[in-house]
């Protein structure tokens, strides 16, 4: 069984180790079992590139505002149409209601082609209790 | 070398000029957007920010169907067309679909409308259906717009017409129930605010949003009863063409609850047509805003008044010279002969004047109407019959009539002497109709009332209960009227079918001139009375027939009505006959 390099309980500064190939010591305060390791990167930025990658935020910041913006009108408009439909259908509604309406008037029940075949009793008979 | 621009330098010139236009720009914004911030606001909220009547809808009226409601009012959307000359690109393809879509509602002279290229809007149809506005919006005709309006629609055409009422031009509701209702129906107009896009679609975005929704008027259901409505509006013409009566009116009344079940009124109108009217008196509900003198059908309310004092009995006797004197006048009767000592029932039966009077002077010291006994024939009329007064019918233009008060001048024997049988003072054929109800039902005044109820998602609910003044009248006073009047009624033909309990009495009212006499070539036929069995009043009808310059009489002209009306309320209702 092999034994651990260094006896640590966090485990990034085991990995911390491992992937160092250099170091620098800060000058100064520091203390035992302190990690006073900086990296530097190889890849170096000029003032041009910070200025595209803010512009660049900027404008992803921008779209993404545009586009939260624009779903909320989205929505705006779905329950327009929404709206529109109800109100159509509602508006049939009345109709076949209107229609209905006249289609069982008095006059129009009296007129119909069942009434007029109809007759009056000759007699009537009550029940009794 | 040190980073400092050196003075005079072109560059150091046009950093001067970048900055010095960065302060004109920042120096503008400023003024823009702080100093000026709110007159751009405002303007802003001119152009995008919408104020939107949502507009609610008017109530619709129902009436009953036996146990169901039934619509008899109801609201369609119907659009006016109309034309912007000025953009309209085929004018003959307009033409041609307006006429071929809209038919009777497009105007005539449509050429002529469209060719107008200085006017900017016209109208070339009215009162077209949505079906025909869609056919027309499909061609997408440019320079043709559509408005949307609502209107009220009768499918029931002038069934009840003078106690629905119509709703004019400006969305108002007039006569009838749609006039006393007018605010209950119309209901209250919502408010959307909003910023809107170019299309006028709401958008959510904006702090100044307002969504108030509309609140719908009522739907009212009203007690009428449409096939005693359509039954009692047959019967009357029928009447009227029987007769050559002109004018006519009923009253179907439930004694037990003070409901009117039928109001008819002729001649009449078509609610829908409104305008076509040429006399405005057809709108008017004659049952409730026409005061007249009742003549003879107010008999009974004397005999009650009798009765219920103790002063008389049905048995009582008087004896009868066909005349009676009162201070300085004599009263005569109209029927003559039935002379003698007579009952106050033969009183009833035979519509004697001098028995009215001799009831009224038992009402005092036995022979002369004293002031004590014109203060208890006022107390039943006016106090316990609400004669004479308004009864809240909920019907527009409602008339209180006029019972003249002891207290008041004119209010002496004579006047008190003519008012026992029905002439001296106005009343009503509704407050004759609620007394009379009183009468036959046990001794209890129900206020009459049209209102039923409102619909509430669809079902009925119903509406409170009117208070009511029971023991107006002892129930034996109650019995005996009813005993009373059904003897007057059985004692001349009356053609009611057997194994019924029918009662009812005649009138016969002169008219007044325009100098305040009497005419006799005029008078006015009326009949009141009530079915059902020996134990309960079902109904109490109330017919009246007038004519210029006619007679007409209760018993020839009114009475047949009131039968045809009763004969068929008995299968309607369906009473069994006893026996």
């Amino acid at each position: 069984m092999r034994q651990a390099p260094y006896k640590h309980e966090n485990k990034h500064e085991i990995m911390s180790y491992q992937r160092t190939p250099t170091y620098t010591r800060h000058q100064g305060n520091w203390n035992r079992n302190q990690n006073t390791v900086a990296f530097a990167s190889a890849v170096k930025l000029g003032p041009v590139t910070h200025t595209v990658l803010v512009a660049l935020m900027i404008t992803v910041l921008g779209l993404i505002y545009l586009t939260q913006a624009t779903r909320a009108t989205g929505y705006d408009y779905e329950a327009q149409k929404i709206d529109s439909k109800i109100a159509e259908l509602s508006s049939q509604k009345t109709d076949l209601e209107v229609e209905n309406a006249r289609l069982t008037a008095l006059e129009t029940v009296r007129n119909s082609t069942v009434a007029r075949e109809m007759t009056s009793p000759s007699s009537t008979d009550y029940v009794r209790e | 070398m040190p980073r400092s621009l050196i003075s005079g330098s072109r560059t150091r010139l046009l950093a001067i000029i970048c900055v010095s236009i960065m302060v004109v720009f920042v120096v503008r914004l400023f003024y823009l957007q702080v100093i000026d911030h709110n007159r751009y606001v405002s303007l802003a909220n001119q152009e995008q920010l919408k104020r939107l009547v949502i507009p609610a809808a008017r109530g619709e009226i129902y009436a009953m169907d036996g146990t169901t409601p039934v619509k008899m009012v109801l609201n369609e959307t119907v659009y006016t067309v109309f034309v912007d000359p000025k953009v309209v690109t085929k004018p003959n393809e307009i033409i041609e679909t307006i006429k071929s879509v809209a038919g009777g509602n497009a105007r005539d002279n449509l050429k002529e409308l469209i060719n107008q290229k200085d006017k900017r809007y016209e109208i070339v149809a009215t009162k077209v259906t949505r079906k025909q506005a869609e056919l027309m919006k499909k061609k997408k005709l440019k320079g043709l717009g559509f408005q949307a309006t609502s209107q009220r629609v009768y499918p029931e055409a002038q069934l009840a017409a003078q106690t629905l009422g119509f709703v004019n031009a400006e969305s108002k509701g007039q006569y009838g129930v749609e006039g006393y209702l007018n605010d209950r129906l119309t209901g209250k107009d919502g408010l959307l605010q909003s910023v809107t896009d170019v299309s006028n679609v709401p958008l959510t975005i904006g702090r100044h949003n307002i969504n108030q929704p509309a609140k719908n008027g009522d739907s009212i259901v009203l007690t009428i009863d449409r096939n005693i409505q359509s039954y009692t509006e047959k019967a009357l013409a029928d009447g009227l063409a029987r007769t050559h009566a002109t004018n006519g009116s009923a009253i179907v009344m439930d004694p037990q609850t003070g409901r009117i079940l039928a109001m008819a009124n002729l001649p009449t109108y078509q609610p829908a047509e409104f305008t076509k009217v040429t006399d405005a008196e057809a709108f008017n509900n004659g049952v409730v805003t026409r005061p007249y003198e009742a003549g003879s059908v107010f008999k009974t309310f004397t005999v009650t008044t009798g009765l219920d004092t103790g002063v008389i009995q049905p048995n009582s006797t008087y004896v009868n010279t066909d005349s009676i004197k009162v201070d300085d006048r004599t009263i005569v009767n109209a029927a003559r002969g039935h002379t003698g000592t007579i009952t106050i029932q033969d009183a009833l039966n035979y519509s004697l004047n001098t028995g009215m009077v001799t009831i009224a002077q038992r009402l005092g010291d036995g022979t002369q109407i004293t002031k004590g006994a014109r203060d208890t024939i006022y107390r039943y009329y006016h106090d316990k019959f609400g004669l004479g007064e308004l009864t809240g019918v909920e019907v527009s233009g409602e008339s209180a009539g006029r019972v003249i008060s002891p207290d008041e001048d004119g209010g002496n024997a004579v006047q008190y002497a003519t008012m026992v049988f029905g002439q001296g003072l106005d009343v009503t054929m509704v407050q004759v109709a609620a007394g009379f109800s009183a009468m036959v039902n046990g001794g209890t005044y129900y206020s009459p009332t049209v209102i039923g109820g409102v619909m509430d998602n669809g079902s009925l609910k119903p509406a409170p209960v009117k208070p009511a003044r029971a023991g107006i009248i002892t129930k034996d006073t109650s019995t005996k009227l009813r005993q009373m009047t059904h003897e007057a009624r059985q004692l001349f033909p009356s053609g009611d079918r057997p194994g019924y309990y029918i009662g009812g009495k005649t009138g016969t009212s002169q008219t007044l001139d325009a100098s305040g006499n009497y005419r006799f070539d005029q008078t006015i036929g009326t009949y009141l009375g009530y079915g059902g069995s020996e134990d309960t009043t079902k109904y109490v009808i109330m017919v009246q027939v007038s004519g210029k310059d006619m007679n007409l009489e209760g018993n020839i002209h009114a009475k047949p009505i009131f039968t045809d009306i009763s004969n068929w309320m008995l299968d309607y209702m369906k009473l069994q006959p006893k026996g």
